[in-house]
């Protein structure tokens, strides 16, 4: 083996590493580039705001973007609640014996599965079993599922963030244990509860495989009128403009594709920007 | 005389393993009874028994009795006995919360205030009985956390007093402060003694000296010896209670 002097080991790691980050962040970078490059010609508020005309050849997305919002904000009103509570009862009340261990264990593993699973999960039992069809509540259940370990397993960290102290001072004042924890534990926990709530907005929002068959279509002349409505979506718009139409103008495509990347990038951002406020202003 | 606290062998465990051992010991209203001893001889199990903040650890268990005024304390609602028996850490425990919101905290989640016009007599009150009113007055609404260590321990104090209990444990109170506070600490103590009970776990033998009226000596899980302070202190029965307070222990 060459043996380098420590100066140069240093050095070389150095480069090595500089060489490691760039590398990952320059496929992102060049993504973004392309994508405003092609695309920013026909942002307008006309695009962002009108129906498709002409075979989806002209005219707008709105559309697409009205759905992709309801089901995503339809989602996250059925998750955060039911993820809260499951954190708030794995990480406060259960007893850790085997049972826990193994739901634990399974709260992990399901965050792995694959999207598409979850997809034709949602299509047999939300829109063929409990006959909701093709719509808007389908598909937001379907995606509820599927993101529901993650918001358990940042919640469980946000509400273990809070120090086993505040509880014993409180509980020590003869303080009720829901109490404690509505009072003491929640109000302290809220603000990671709630930046993981928006990444996992951000996150479902490209979400393609969980909605194709439980939500989306392919072209609906109108916005939703209920949440049993068929609706169009971002990402899937976007997959059949690239692909099932002849002709597709490319900025167009290019252009829906910077409407989804800004929608998620700009919620990711208020998800940084909320943890930082929240952390300056936190007070132990 | 009357007995406030009485325990009859008691006996307490971690994992099945004996860390306090046949204990038989009564507190009497409106004393400071001191218990004292060297690390790990039981002190702060013994605390955390009287106000059962040890039920929610799965790996202990627990024989024998506690009798509070008569009623044991084990078969009383939790919520109800800690009321009744407030608890202080070694290290202060501000909640997040302003000074204001944290003496206001426990009385409200108790139901113990019935008009809101009383919020603010009931702070006033326990911040000048824990002898901190001056000190904040002008700042009741700035954050509990930005005190300092001996203020944060008195605030400690007055959020106990709040909710008007009878007994009050202090579980070294004064390890984590200067000598100044310690002393302010000292004097509160000694105020309180005319209305509540008292029982301090001290690791300092001269602060059990100085404020208690009743001393007890604990040595590996078990009671070596208890007696009027005064006593204790001249004259202890036992060669290891001697060893210990004169500082030749080990
Ligand atoms: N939560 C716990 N789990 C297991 N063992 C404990 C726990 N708390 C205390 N112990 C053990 O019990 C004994 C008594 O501890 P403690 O009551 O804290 O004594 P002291 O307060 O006098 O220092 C020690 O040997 C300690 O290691
Ligand atoms: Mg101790």
């Amino acid at each position: 083996m060459i043996k380098l002097n420590p100066k140069l080991s240093q050095k070389f790691s150095y480069l090595l590493l500089c060489v490691a980050t760039i590398l990952a962040i320059v496929p992102v970078v060049v993504i973004i580039f392309i994508i405003i490059k092609n695309g920013a010609s026909v942002i307008s508020w006309e695009f962002l705001t009108s129906m498709p005309k002409n075979g989806m050849c002209g005219g707008g997305i709105l559309p697409a973007i009205v759905g992709t919002l309801s089901i995503v904000l339809c989602a996250v009103l059925i998750t955060l609640p039911i993820g809260v509570c499951a954190a708030i009862y794995l990480n406060e009340y259960a007893k850790d014996n085997l049972l826990t261990r193994i739901v634990k264990l399974a709260i992990v593993n399901l965050a792995g599965v694959p999207s598409v699973v979850y997809g034709l999960f949602g299509l047999g039992v939300f829109v063929m079993f409990l006959k909701l069809g093709v719509s808007i509540i389908a598909g937001a259940l379907t995606l509820s599922i599927m993101e529901l370990p993650v918001i358990i397993t940042t919640a469980r960290g946000a509400l273990s963030s809070v120090p086993y102290s505040f509880r014993e001072a409180s509980l020590s004042l003869g303080v009720s244990r829901w109490q404690t924890i509505r009072h003491v534990v929640l109000p302290n926990a809220l603000p990671g509860i709630l930046t993981g709530a928006i990444l996992s907005i951000a996150r479902i929002s490209g979400e393609t495989a969980p909605i194709l068959f439980t939500a989306a279509a392919f072209y609906v002349p109108h916005l939703p009128h209920s949440p049993l409505d068929q609706v169009m979506a971002l990402p899937y718009h976007l997959f059949i403009i690239s692909t099932q139409i002849p002709n597709m103008p490319k900025n167009i495509i290019y252009g829906t594709a910077l409407v989804l990347l800004m929608m998620v990038l700009t919620m990711s951002c208020v998800a940084i920007v909320a943890r930082i406020y929240f952390r300056k202003r936190r007070k132990w | 005389m009357v007995n406030k606290i009485k325990v009859e062998n008691l006996s307490c465990y971690y994992n099945e393993k004996c860390v306090l051992e046949s204990l038989n010991i009564d507190v009497v209203q409106n004393e400071i009874l001191s218990v004292i001893g060297p690390a790990n001889s039981g002190k702060t199990t013994f605390l955390r028994t009287l106000n059962r903040m040890n039920d929610l650890d799965i790996t202990y268990s627990r024989k024998g009795d506690v009798y509070l005024d008569d009623n044991n304390i084990f078969d009383m609602k939790m919520e109800d006995l800690r009321k009744r028996v407030g608890m202080l850490f070694a290290m202060p425990i501000p909640l997040p919360m302003s000074i204001y919101e944290n003496i206001i905290y426990a009385p409200k989640r108790l139901g113990l205030i019935t008009r809101k016009s009383y919020q603010d007599t009931i702070v006033e009150r326990a911040l000048k009985d824990a002898s901190l009113w001056n000190e904040v007055k002008d700042r009741l609404n700035s954050s509990a956390m930005r005190m300092s260590g001996g203020q944060q321990q008195r605030l400690c104090i007055a959020r106990i007093l709040a909710v008007n209990p009878e007994v009050i444990l202090f579980d070294e109170p004064c390890s984590g402060l200067d000598p100044v506070s310690t002393v302010k600490v000292e004097e509160s103590m000694l105020e309180l003694k005319q209305k509540y009970t008292i029982v301090l776990v001290t690791n300092n033998v001269k602060q059990a000296s100085r404020v208690s009226d009743r001393t007890a000596f604990f040595l590996t899980g078990k009671l070596v010896e208890i007696d009027k302070t005064a006593k204790l202190f001249v004259s202890p029965k036992e060669k290891t209670t001697e060893d210990y307070i004169t500082g030749r222990f080990g």
